[in-house]
C-alpha cells in the first residue's frame, strides 16, 4: 500500500496541450498535484482529461480542475474531478476507476419497485406517514412544553402523557396494524417482500426514532434477532430520545410475538428447575446443561435463584456470536457475585451449520441432561434444521430431554414482524416441527405451545434404555 | 404432488451443463411453469458451480449430489459434495453471507447493497458473492447450509413453485 502514497506520473490534457505532472494521493476524493517543466496555473484551471501510468497500465481519468494551495513540499494544490468523481482510493490501491456515481446505478431497480405497489397500499402509507407526522408534531410539542422543568418533573410529566395520550397512540396504531393485514392479506409472497421494501423507505424516518425498530431493520450484527433485540424484548420498556420515539419503541414490544418471547424464557426456566426436582443423580453429579444459540442466556438467572442452585448445573451455552457470549458471561458474573459463588459454565464460539463437522462436538461435549434451542430454529431451513435436531438428540443422554422453539405459521405478529421491522422467520405447522426429528425412534415426543398460542415447543425425551431399532441415532 | 430426483454428477465444468438440462426436464415433468424453472435452474446451476469451485475431491469416487424435492408448491434443493478442514474459512464467510441476505425480507435489499461493493472491488476479485444474492433476489429462493459429521456440505435452496 504504501507504493501508493509515493509520486506517480501522469499527464493532464487540455486541448491539444499535454502537461506533466507528479500526482500523489491525498484523499479519498482528490490527488495532490506538481506541475513539471516550470508549469503553473490559476487557481480553478480547467483540464480535459488526466492520463496516469501505474503498474503497467494505463488509466484516462475524466475533466478535473486545479485547486491551488499553499505551496508545500512542491505541491502547487489538489486536483478535483468536476464530471465524474472518482474514488482515488480504489484507483491506488485497487487498480479500479469506480465513480461515485455508481450508487445511482441502483436507482432504477429501486425507484421502479413502486409500480408494483397496489393501489390500496399506496394510500394506506400516505396516509399513515401523514398521521404519524401528525403524532410526532403533537408529541415533539409536549415535550418542549415542559422542557425547561427539573429532571424528575420532566420524566414525571412524560410518564403522564405516555399513559394517557401516549396510550391512544398506541391504540391508533394498533388500528392501523388491523388495516394493514386487511390490505396484505392476499398478497403473494413476492408482493409482500416489495410491499414490505416499500412501505419501510416511506417510513423510515419514523422507523430510525425507535430504538427497537432501529436495530431489527439495521441488524448491526449481520442477522436478526440478536442479544441486543432479545435484551430490549425481556426489558419491554420504553427508551428513545423523545416521547415519540419512546412509544415507537415500545408498541412492537406488546405485540403478541414478543410477549411469546417473554414467555418462553420463563418455560425454559421453569423446565430446568423442575428436570432438577426430578432427576435422581448421585448429589455430587451436575446436570448437565446445554443451550443452544444461547444469546445472552438471560434464563440462567431465573433457574440459578440460590447457592445451592449454582451448584446443582453444569451449563454449555453455545452461540456464533462472540459479543452474545460475551453478554451471558457478563450475567454469569453477575450471579455469581450476587450469590458469591461460582457457577460451572462451558461458552463455545461455533455456529450450528458448522458445528457438526466440528471435532470438539465428538469429542468434547460429551452427553447432556437437557439441551434446549428457543429462537435458532425459526431461522433454519428443514434439510439443516433436520440434520442439527438429529445431532442434538445424539448429545441427549438416555433419559434427557430435548426443548426446541419455533414460531407457529399462524403468528399474529407475523405482518408486523416484516412490514416493520423487517423481519423474517421460517414458521412450521405442527406436522413440519414434529417431521425435523424423524430419524430419533426412541424418543417421546410432545408439541405444546406458550400461553401466547405463538411459538412451539418440540419436547423430546429419550428413552433410558434405547431400542435395537434405534441404533442410527446411538 | 410429492416428488422428487437425485443426479450425480462429476466435479468437472463441463458437468454442469447436463445438470442443467436433466433438473429442467425433471422440472417441466412436474409442471413447474417457465418462469419458475427458468428461476430453479438458475439456482440449481449456481449452486452446483459453487460446489465444484469448492469441493474437496479428494478421491475419484467423490462426485456432486444435487436432490431436488417437490412438495406441493416449495421446490427444495440440495447440493452436497465434500469438504475438508481447509474450506472452513470460506464456510465461516458462506454462514455469514447466508444469515445476512435472509436479514432482509425483500432480498433487493442486499443485491443492490451487494452490486455496490462489487462495484468498488478490484477487477481480479473473483470472490464477489453476487451469486448467493442472485440465488436470492432472482432466484427467489431461500439459502441454508450444514456440514455433516462426515464432512460434506449440504447447501439447500428453497423456493416457490
Amino acid at each position: 500500500m504504501n507504493q501508493n502514497f509515493v509520486e506517480i506520473k501522469a499527464n493532464l490534457i487540455e486541448g491539444k496541450t499535454t502537461i506533466p505532472i507528479d500526482v500523489k494521493y491525498t484523499s479519498k476524493y482528490s490527488f495532490l498535484i506538481r506541475f513539471l517543466n516550470s508549469n503553473s496555473f490559476k487557481n480553478g484551471a480547467e483540464f480535459s482529461k488526466l492520463i496516469i501510468q501505474m503498474n503497467g497500465r494505463s488509466f484516462e481519468l475524466g475533466r478535473c480542475q486545479f485547486l491551488s494551495e499553499p505551496n508545500i513540499d512542491g505541491y502547487a494544490g489538489r486536483l478535483i474531478f468536476i464530471n465524474d468523481i472518482y474514488d482515488i482510493e480504489s484507483l491506488m490501491f485497487d487498480n479500479k476507476i469506480v465513480r461515485l456515481q455508481n450508487a445511482c446505478l441502483n436507482l432504477p431497480l429501486i425507484l421502479n419497485l413502486k409500480h408494483n405497489i397496489a393501489e390500496s397500499f399506496h394510500k394506506y402509507t400516505a396516509n399513515l406517514t401523514y398521521d404519524l407526522s401528525v403524532y410526532k408534531n403533537l408529541f415533539d410539542n409536549l415535550d418542549a412544553e415542559y422542557s425547561k422543568e427539573p429532571e424528575h418533573i420532566r420524566n414525571s410529566l412524560q410518564q403522564t402523557v405516555i399513559n394517557t395520550i401516549g396510550r391512544e397512540f398506541m391504540g391508533f396504531l394498533d388500528d392501523k396494524l388491523l388495516e394493514l393485514e386487511q390490505i396484505i392479506r392476499n398478497f403473494s409472497k413476492d408482493q409482500h417482500k416489495d410491499h414490505g421494501f416499500y412501505f419501510r423507505k416511506q417510513l423510515w424516518n419514523t422507523i430510525i426514532c425507535a430504538p427497537f425498530m432501529t436495530r431489527t431493520n439495521l441488524k448491526p450484527r449481520g442477522y436478526a434477532g440478536d442479544s441486543d433485540m432479545m435484551s430490549m424484548i425481556y426489558a419491554n420498556d420504553y427508551r428513545g430520545n423523545s416521547t415519540y420515539s419512546k412509544l415507537m419503541h415500545k408498541h412492537p414490544l406488546e405485540q403478541p410475538a414478543a410477549q411469546a418471547v417473554r414467555n418462553r424464557r420463563k418455560i425454559i426456566a421453569k423446565m430446568i428447575r423442575n428436570l432438577n426436582k426430578d432427576s435422581n443423580r448421585g448429589n455430587n453429579k451436575k446436570l448437565k446443561i446445554l443451550s443452544v444459540a444461547c444469546g445472552p442466556a438471560c434464563e440462567i438467572q431465573d433457574v440459578l435463584i440460590s447457592t445451592k442452585d449454582c451448584k446443582k448445573f453444569h451449563f454449555v451455552l453455545l452461540d456464533q456470536d462472540r459479543t452474545a457470549l460475551y453478554e451471558a458471561a457478563r450475567l454469569i458474573d453477575h450471579t455469581e457475585k450476587k450469590l458469591d459463588t461460582k457457577i460451572a459454565v462451558d461458552y463455545l464460539n461455533e455456529s450450528v451449520r458448522t458445528m457438526l463437522a466440528a471435532p470438539f462436538l465428538k469429542n468434547k461435549l460429551g452427553q447432556f441432561n437437557f439441551i434446549y434451542s428457543m429462537g435458532l430454529f425459526d431461522y433454519l431451513l428443514p434439510p439443516v434444521a433436520s440434520a442439527v435436531i438429529g445431532k442434538l438428540y445424539q448429545l441427549l443422554k438416555p433419559g434427557g430431554q430435548m426443548l426446541i422453539g419455533n414460531f407457529h405459521v399462524s403468528n399474529p405478529s407475523k405482518y408486523y414482524m416484516e412490514y416493520w421491522l423487517d423481519w423474517a422467520i421460517y414458521y412450521r405447522t405442527e406436522e413440519d416441527f414434529k417431521s425435523l426429528l424423524m430419524d430419533a425412534p426412541s424418543a417421546d415426543v410432545d408439541l405444546f405451545f406458550e400461553d401466547a398460542g405463538i411459538q412451539m415447543f418440540l419436547h423430546v425425551k429419550k428413552k433410558s434404555k434405547p431400542d435395537f431399532d434405534s441404533k442410527n441415532i446411538q | 404432488m410429492k416428488s422428487s430426483i437425485k443426479l450425480i454428477m462429476k466435479p468437472k465444468w463441463d458437468e454442469i451443463e447436463k445438470i442443467r438440462n436433466k433438473s429442467s426436464n425433471f422440472l417441466v415433468s412436474q409442471g413447474i411453469s417457465n418462469n419458475s424453472i427458468q428461476a430453479l435452474t438458475m439456482v440449481i446451476s449456481e449452486l452446483v458451480e459453487n460446489s465444484v469451485k469448492y469441493g474437496k475431491f479428494l478421491s475419484p469416487k467423490n462426485t456432486v449430489i444435487i436432490n431436488i424435492h417437490i412438495d406441493e408448491n416449495i421446490v427444495t434443493t440440495e447440493v452436497i459434495n465434500p469438504v475438508d478442514n481447509t474450506v472452513f474459512k470460506h464456510l465461516k464467510k458462506l454462514d455469514k453471507t447466508i444469515q445476512w441476505i435472509r436479514g432482509f425480507q425483500n432480498p433487493l435489499e442486499a443485491y443492490t447493497e451487494r452490486l455496490r461493493v462489487v462495484s468498488k472491488k478490484p477487477l481480479n476479485d473473483e470472490d464477489s458473492g453476487l451469486g448467493l444474492v442472485r440465488i436470492a433476489y432472482e432466484g427467489k429462493a431461500i439459502l441454508d447450509f450444514f456440514v455433516s459429521e462426515d464432512n460434506f456440505l449440504n447447501v439447500s435452496a428453497l423456493s416457490n413453485s
